[in-house]
C-alpha cells in the first residue's frame, strides 16, 4: 500500500484507539453540565474549549469517536453480510430471483442516499439502532450488486465446474467455493465506502436523526453549538476537524486498498462518497 | 433507441410505486389515527371526512394504499400541523428557491471541478498536481454542513462580504451555492483528471505533438473536446448530490427551500411535510435521472448507460 494509505490507517487507530481510552485520558465527563465553565475558548484545562452547557469539547471528541466511528463500522458490516447474501443468491440462482432482488437494488440505488437514510430513521424512534438500520438500509444495495457481478463471473470458471461434478450441493459449492472469493472485494469495497458512511452519519446526527442528546456525536455537536458561532467559532471547529480527518483518512485507506487489490479502472461512481 | 427509451421510460413507474409505498408506510408508522397524521388535528371536519373516506381507514391496507394514491393523484399531500397550510402549496413556493440554489452550484461545480481536474492531470509542476488531486480528495471528505458554516464565519463574520444567511438576489446565493457545489466539484475534478490522463496517453496527442502543435491547442481542442463528454454526463447524473445537500445547506444558510423546509418538519416531527418533501425531492430526482440518461443517449451514441453502470 502507498504511503498515504499507511499513514491514514495509522491515524484511524490512533483516534480509535485514543476513543476507547477515553475515560482514562481526561478527567472530565462528557455528559455534565458544569455552569461555571460556559463556552470557555481553548486553554490549559480544556485544550479545546468548553460548549454551550461548560462540557469540555476534547472530551466529547473522544467519547464521540466511539460513536460516530462504531456505527459507521456496524452499519458497513451489516452492509457487506447483507450484500454478500443477496449477491449470492442472486448471482448463483440467475433468473428470475436475479430480476426481482436487482429490482430492488435497483430501486434503492436510484433514491438520493440522504434523503432514503431520512425517510428511513423517521420511521423508527431515534436512537443509535436507528441510525445503524438506516445507513445500512442504504449501503447494502452497492454491495450486492458488486458480489452478484462477481459471483456471475466466477460461476462461470472450471473451479466451480469440477465442484459440481463432483457433486458438491448448492449450500456446499455457495459456502466453501464462492463466498471466500467474495470476501476480500467486499471487504476492499467497504473500505472505500467507510468515508462516505461515516459523512452521512454526521450529517443525520447533524439533522437530529442520530443518537438522541446528551450522546455526544460528532454532528450532533456541530449543530447544537452552531448558533454561537460568531462568539465561540471553536465549539463547530474542532467536530468538523475530526470528522473531515476520519473521513479523508478512509478514503486514503480505500484508496490504497483498491490500488492494491482491484485493478479495474471503471470505479468512478464507487469513488463517490455516496 | 427506442427501444432503450421505453425501457427508461416504463422504469420511472416501479420507482414511483416504490417511493409512495415508503411514505405510505410512513404515514402508517405515525403513532395515532393516520388521517389525523395526514392532516392535522386542526383541518376542518369536512376535509377530515373527505380524506376518511377517500383513505377508506377502516379496510385493508392495500384498499388505504389505492385511496392514498388516488389523494397523491389530485395533489392533496395533505396539511402541516403547526400552520394548518397546504403542503403543496408552501412546496410550490419554496421549490423554485432550491432548483435554483441547485443549478447556480452545479454552474460553479462544473467550472471549478473541470479547471481542477485538467490542472490536477496536465500542470508541468508535479506537485501542484499531487496538492490539487489530494485537495480534491479532502473536498469529498468534508462535510458541507462545516465547510458552509466555515465560509460564513470567514466571508459573512471576519471580512463581512456576504450576508450570512437570508433568501434573495445574487449575494445571498454566494455562499450556500459554493457550499453545495464543493463536494461535486471536487467529484468532477477526480473524474477529470481520469479522464484526461486517459486521453492524454493515447496515439493521437503524440502524433499532434509530433506535427508541432502547442500544448494550448493540444490541450483544449484535441483532449478537452474528448474528455468532456463523460464528464458532462457525470456532472448531469450527479443531481442527487445536490439535493442531499441542499437539505444541509439550506438549513445552516437559512435559504428558503424545501430542504430547509423538511429540516424544520424532521425537528418538529410534522410529518406532512416531510412526507411530501421526500415525495417531490426523489420523484424530481429520479425524473431528472432519466431525462438525463435519454438525452446523452441522442447526444452521444457513444454513451451507452445501461443502469447496471450506475
Amino acid at each position: 500500500m502507498h504511503l498515504t494509505g499507511r499513514i491514514s490507517a495509522s491515524v484511524l487507530i490512533l483516534i480509535f484507539v485514543m476513543s476507547l481510552l477515553s475515560p482514562h485520558l481526561t478527567p472530565y465527563d462528557p455528559d455534565a453540565v458544569d455552569l461555571n465553565s460556559l463556552r470557555e475558548p481553548p486553554s490549559v484545562h480544556h485544550f479545546l474549549g468548553t460548549d454551550n452547557k461548560g462540557r469540555d469539547i476534547l472530551t466529547r471528541i473522544l467519547f464521540g469517536a466511539k460513536i460516530s466511528i462504531g456505527i459507521a463500522l456496524v452499519a458497513s458490516c451489516l452492509s457487506v453480510f447483507m450484500g454478500l447474501f443477496i449477491g449470492i443468491i442472486s448471482g448463483y440462482f440467475r433468473g428470475l430471483i436475479d430480476t426481482l432482488l436487482m429490482a430492488v437494488v435497483d430501486l434503492i440505488l436510484s433514491f438520493p442516499s440522504l434523503l432514503l437514510a431520512i425517510g428511513i430513521s423517521v420511521l423508527f424512534p431515534p436512537g443509535i439502532y436507528t441510525v445503524v438500520i438506516s445507513l445500512s438500509a442504504v449501503g447494502w444495495a452497492s454491495f450486492a450488486r458488486l458480489t452478484r457481478g462477481h459471483v456471475l463471473s466466477l460461476r462461470e470458471s472450471s473451479f466451480i465446474e469440477a465442484a459440481e461434478a463432483i457433486g458438491c450441493s448448492h449450500l456446499r459449492t455457495v459456502f466453501v467455493h464462492i463466498l471466500p472469493q467474495c470476501i476480500p472485494l467486499s471487504i476492499v469495497y467497504a473500505g472505500m465506502k467507510l468515508g462516505g458512511v461515516i459523512l452521512t452519519e454526521a450529517s443525520l446526527s447533524f439533522l437530529g436523526l442520530g443518537a438522541p442528546p446528551p450522546t455526544a456525536t460528532w454532528g450532533s455537536m456541530i449543530s447544537s453549538n452552531r448558533a454561537f458561532i460568531s462568539s465561540a467559532p471553536w465549539m463547530v471547529f474542532s467536530p468538523g476537524i475530526m470528522i473531515t480527518v476520519t473521513t479523508l483518512c478512509f478514503n486514503f485507506l480505500g484508496d490504497g486498498l483498491r490500488e492494491k487489490y482491484d485493478s479495474r479502472r471503471d470505479t468512478y461512481h464507487s469513488m463517490k462518497t455516496s | 433507441m427506442k427501444i432503450y427509451v421505453l425501457k427508461r421510460l416504463v422504469i420511472i413507474v416501479p420507482l414511483l410505486i416504490g417511493i409512495t409505498m415508503m411514505t405510505f408506510l410512513l404515514l402508517k408508522a405515525v403513532p395515532g389515527d393516520p388521517v389525523f397524521s395526514m392532516v392535522g388535528e386542526r383541518a376542518n371536519p369536512e376535509t377530515i371526512e373527505m380524506i376518511r373516506k377517500e383513505m377508506g381507514a377502516d379496510r385493508g391496507i392495500f384498499h388505504q394504499y389505492n385511496g392514498y394514491i388516488s389523494l397523491l393523484l389530485r395533489g392533496e399531500l395533505g396539511r402541516s400541523y403547526f400552520t394548518n397550510r397546504k403542503v403543496l402549496d408552501d412546496i410550490a413556493i419554496k421549490l423554485p428557491h432550491t432548483l435554483l440554489l441547485a443549478v447556480f452550484a452545479m454552474a460553479l461545480a462544473g467550472c471549478l471541478g473541470i479547471l481542477f481536474g485538467v490542472l490536477s492531470a496536465l500542470h508541468p509542476n508535479r506537485s501542484i498536481r499531487r496538492t490539487i488531486t489530494l485537495l480534491s480528495l479532502a473536498g469529498l471528505s468534508v462535510p458541507v454542513f462545516w465547510s458552509g458554516l466555515m465560509l460564513m464565519i470567514f466571508f459573512s463574520l471576519w471580512l463581512r462580504l456576504l450576508p450570512p444567511s437570508g433568501t434573495g438576489e445574487i449575494r445571498y446565493l454566494i455562499l450556500p451555492a459554493l457550499t453545495l457545489s464543493l463536494p461535486a466539484a471536487a467529484t468532477i475534478a477526480r473524474i477529470t483528471r481520469f479522464t484526461v490522463v486517459d486521453i492524454a496517453a493515447m496515439p493521437f496527442i503524440g502524433t499532434a505533438r509530433a506535427k508541432g502543435l502547442d500544448e494550448l491547442h493540444i490541450t483544449f481542442v484535441h483532449i478537452m473536446r474528448n474528455a468532456l463528454i463523460p464528464v458532462v454526463t457525470v456532472i448531469g447524473l450527479d443531481f442527487g448530490s445536490y439535493l442531499n445537500g441542499a437539505v444541509l445547506t439550506e438549513t445552516i444558510f437559512g435559504w428558503d427551500g424545501i430542504g430547509r423546509f423538511m429540516m424544520e418538519a424532521i425537528v418538529k416531527r410534522d410529518y406532512p411535510v416531510i412526507m411530501g418533501c421526500l415525495l417531490t425531492g426523489t420523484t424530481l430526482f429520479i425524473l431528472i435521472n432519466v431525462f438525463v440518461d435519454i438525452a446523452y443517449h441522442f447526444i452521444d451514441p457513444r454513451v451507452r448507460l445501461d443502469a447496471s453502470d450506475r
